[in-house]
């Protein structure tokens, strides 16, 4: 149940983590100044959003700094639950919507879904975090309506960004290692399939109308994917030696 | 004269209460509701904390800035700061001084939460519609302009009647 139960909240930081990393990317180069100020916001959100949810994992310790650094900088490439969808280079500006768009969707269904834990630290953080995430929504809901609702060209870059990142986003739903367990003490109310298929729905719905039409594909989930540790050259020789770099040349720094 | 050991509880939560926000000075986190409980064990002082954004990367300032000013109050000889997210922050949390405090500072607190609604709350309503008045003139006419501002916590508005931006605060 405690290895569960850490898979699960390993899932939860590591995603908005690396995240937030990526989105960082756009600070200074964003097209415009309010999108500079958007993704720096977003990046900071959910940065700071992992670190909640370390806190929650590390429970009650002396040092809870210290305990949450080794957790978000002292691990191992393999040691990393995110989807590998959050590892991914920024691309151009219409992958790094398509992402965000694709991604928030699918943290606010699994955030409400977890407002219903059995765990009331778990409950407690999802309900919070899903009422800041729906600026993060709203967001990537606004740039969605404008690329798709102007241009041939808007549109169709969007969509070419969508072939890309949604076979990457649904692996959001790989299962957690002991989703049973978790699922039968409540700490999961549902299933990663119910939610993958409630997103399912919805960003089918939405791109369709949108004029876009695109399935989501049904992935292998025996094959192990980010939830297993298994990540992308994106992540081992990019992400995680700039994240972790200051952590590992000086260890246990305060700063 | 003997060393007392007993803690004035009311004192200590004084104290917390009146440090003030890292961001916005002049408010504290008392007038913000952010203090929850204060509780004295021996000379050693908890104190949770209840952060009104859990995206707020000044939760560490805080929890250092309430740590130091418990920790100066008679008696205390220890303090541990908990950020806690259950219960959870709600805007009724503020005093009527924080709102002033807020407004003062050109930031539109989030008054006009409606009957029975209280935070955290899963809805699917836009943030658009969580409307606020304008604190520098009390016009309804406002309009939120960007869903992002100056520090994670605030959004940007402005005031259609008289014509100034402001900030909103997030909640």
């Amino acid at each position: 149940m405690r290895d569960a139960r850490r898979e699960l909240l390993l899932a939860l930081a590591d995603d908005e983590l690396v995240t937030g990393h990526r989105v960082s990317h756009w600070t200074g180069v964003a097209p415009s100044l309010e999108e500079d100020l958007a993704f720096s916001t977003i990046a900071q959100d959910e940065i700071n959003h992992a670190d909640v949810w370390y806190q929650v994992l590390v429970g009650e310790v002396d040092d809870v700094r210290a305990a949450v650094d080794a957790l978000g900088l002292g691990r191992r490439p393999d040691e990393y639950r995110h989807a590998v969808l959050c590892e991914q280079e920024p691309g151009d500006f219409a992958y790094s919507l398509a992402r965000h768009w694709l991604y928030d969707h699918a943290d606010t269904i699994r955030l409400r879904s977890l407002g219903g834990s059995s765990d009331p630290d778990i409950a407690a953080v999802a309900s919070k975090l899903v009422h800041e995430e729906r600026y993060h929504v709203e967001h990537a809901d606004l740039w969605f309506a404008r690329l798709t609702a102007r241009t041939d060209d808007a549109r169709s870059r969007l969509a070419a960004a969508m072939e890309v990142a949604l076979p990457q986003a649904v692996w959001l739903f790989e299962p957690i290692d002991g989703e049973d367990v978790l699922i039968e003490t409540g700490v999961m109310p549902e299933l990663s399939a119910t939610l993958q298929d409630r997103w399912a729905t919805q960003v089918t719905q939405a791109l369709r109308d949108a004029g876009i039409a695109m399935d989501v594909p049904a992935p292998d989930f025996t094959t192990p994917g980010g939830r297993r540790g298994v990540h992308g050259p994106a992540f081992t020789d990019d992400v995680w030696p700039e994240m972790t770099g200051l952590y590992r040349a000086h260890p246990g720094a305060v700063w | 004269m003997t060393a007392t050991t007993t803690i004035d509880v009311v004192a200590a939560r004084r104290a917390a209460e009146a440090v003030p926000d890292p961001e916005l000075p002049p408010v504290t986190l008392g007038m913000l509701g952010v203090i929850h409980d204060v509780i004295a064990d021996g000379g050693h002082v908890h104190v949770d904390l209840l952060p009104t954004f859990a995206g707020c990367p000044a939760t560490e300032m805080m929890t250092a800035d309430v740590r130091d000013a418990v920790l100066a109050v008679d008696g205390v000889t220890g303090v541990d700061v908990r950020i806690r997210f259950s219960p959870a922050w709600t805007p009724d949390r503020m005093s009527p001084e924080g709102h002033e405090a807020l407004r003062s500072f050109g930031i539109a607190a989030p008054v006009d939460v409606p009957a029975g609604r209280r935070l955290p709350v899963v809805n699917d309503e836009d943030t658009a519609d969580d409307r606020r008045t304008c604190p520098y003139c009390a016009s309804d006419r406002t309009e939120r302009q960007s869903l992002f501002g100056p520090t994670p916590c605030r959004d940007i508005r402005f005031c259609q009647a008289c014509r100034q931006p402001f900030e909103g605060f997030k909640a």
